[in-house]
């Protein structure tokens, strides 16, 4: 690889956006260039020093209460589907909508155990941050957050401060998923809210992420408890905090 | 060579079905509405006013509420578009300064010098200096920025947000970082003696 080559795919490779193939020959250039390498550092110091950093703007209060208020109850039209449908009677319409979602259950949904379960998280997830109701008990101290949650359920989640590791931990709530009372940990890191659903399970899962709705969901089961974690943050991070907790939990 | 080729981390999740008229709001405020912080971030720092961030946010979410039919793949990318086009309407109006220019090839970059120590000086930029140099690059280049770094979003996502090319997303990304780059070593050379004290 030429060094104008590297230079035009290290920010791509910072990224984490070249494919595997690529990504090795970025690496094996990096190896043998120390000016490259230097280079490559100083863009993920950049990245990082950005993501602390810079501000990030949450929308204020007042404006996602006016908007809830101002999305009309009522059904908007939909232009763009209006000329495609249009020549259809409304009975029609209905009965292909319903004759497309039936066809499409079969083929793509197929609910497991575990994508109901996913998707009941994610609802659990999508429900609190709308309420704001994310957190009941709001402590960064897990000597706090574990009593709590231990007085009001039938188990004892584990909790770990990984604030040292950049997971803050903000609180918990309780929660209702997969038809029992669960914990949740909540934490953050920047500015992204990351909820841990825990529960007790017999059979030990490794971990496995998936995308639903623009949501990060990762799953996995270790010592006896099950965990569920969903939060808009981005995969690889999602993963982090999975591999802490599948660390701190096999530590008694 | 030929054009690289890109992971796609992020898996377009399956198109919503059309519902019921009646679910429509609630399917709304499930799909959308969470992305609301995602909107406003972007529409601040695209407009660097909380105000004006406001007010367009508030049109582009009625404006996507309006469009929800028309929703394909994820919701993120597809709000953060209507308020990215909002953002730029507002703009060519109110403020065209900012339009001006919005082309590639207008900015053009000096060779840096890599071993120059003041580049490595990014990470003890204050937190101030840094969020203005940021505020101050163009909005091409700032916009892609803010949504790799502060909403995590992937080059394909961010491709659907401004409506370009993957390979458009990558160059400004790179030029953004050059010119931040750029602009911190001018602001620590600047401030050398407070930075000794």
């Amino acid at each position: 690889m030429t060094d104008e080559e590297a230079s035009r795919l290290l920010n791509a490779y910072v990224d984490g956006e070249l494919d595997p193939a690529k990504s090795l020959e970025v690496e094996a250039h990096l190896g043998a260039n120390p000016a490259a390498r230097a280079a490559c550092e100083r863009l993920r110091g950049m990245s990082a020093a950005i993501r602390d950093q810079a501000d990030y703007y949450s929308a204020p209060a007042a404006l996602a209460a006016r908007l809830r208020e101002s999305v009309p109850a009522a059904p908007a039209k939909a232009p763009g589907r209006a000329w495609r449908w249009g020549w259809l009677k409304p009975a029609a319409a209905l009965a292909t909508v319903a004759a497309v979602t039936w066809i499409a259950a079969l083929f793509t949904l197929r609910p497991g155990e575990e994508q109901r379960i996913a998707q009941e998280a994610l609802s659990a997830h999508v429900r609190a941050t709308l309420a704001d109701r994310l957190i009941d008990v709001a402590s960064s101290d897990q000597h706090t957050v574990k009593p709590w949650m231990s007085a009001r359920l039938d188990f004892s989640p584990p909790v770990t401060d990984l604030s040292g590791q950049g997971f803050e931990l903000a609180g918990g709530r309780l929660d209702y998923v997969g038809g029992r009372s669960v914990a949740v940990l909540v934490y953050k890191r920047r500015k992204h809210v990351i909820d841990v659903f825990v529960w007790p399970s017999s059979a030990d899962a490794i971990a496995r992420t998936t995308t639903r709705e623009g949501f990060n969901v990762e799953h996995f089961a270790r010592s006896g408890m099950s965990f569920w974690l969903v939060s808009d943050l981005n995969r690889n991070e999602l993963s982090d905090l999975a591999d802490l907790l599948v660390e701190r939990s096999a530590a008694p | 060579m030929t054009a690289p080729e890109y992971h796609e981390p992020h898996s377009g999740g399956p198109a919503p079905l059309e519902g019921t008229l009646s679910e429509q709001k609630e399917r709304f405020e499930r799909l959308v509405l969470p992305h609301l912080d995602a909107a406003y971030n972007l529409a601040r720092w695209i407009t660097r006013n909380d105000h004006d961030a406001q007010d367009v946010v508030q049109e582009a979410v009625l404006r996507a509420y309006r469009f929800f039919g028309g929703l394909r793949g994820e919701a993120r990318p597809w709000l953060l578009a209507i308020v990215r086009n909002s953002c730029f309407t507002w703009l060519q109006i109110n403020r065209p300064a900012d339009m001006a220019g919005f082309d590639d090839r207008v900015i053009e970059l000096h060779p840096m010098d890599e071993e120059s120590p003041e580049v490595l000086a990014m990470r003890s930029l204050d937190r101030r200096m840094l969020n203005e140099a940021i505020a101050a690059l163009p909005t091409q280049f700032r916009e892609v920025l803010i949504l790799r770094e502060l909403e995590d979003l992937s080059y394909k996502e961010i491709a659907r947000v401004i409506d370009a090319p993957i390979g458009t997303v990558m160059s400004r990304l790179a030029r953004a970082r050059r010119l931040l780059a750029e602009s911190a070593r001018v602001i620590s050379n600047a401030s050398v003696p407070q930075v000794n004290k």
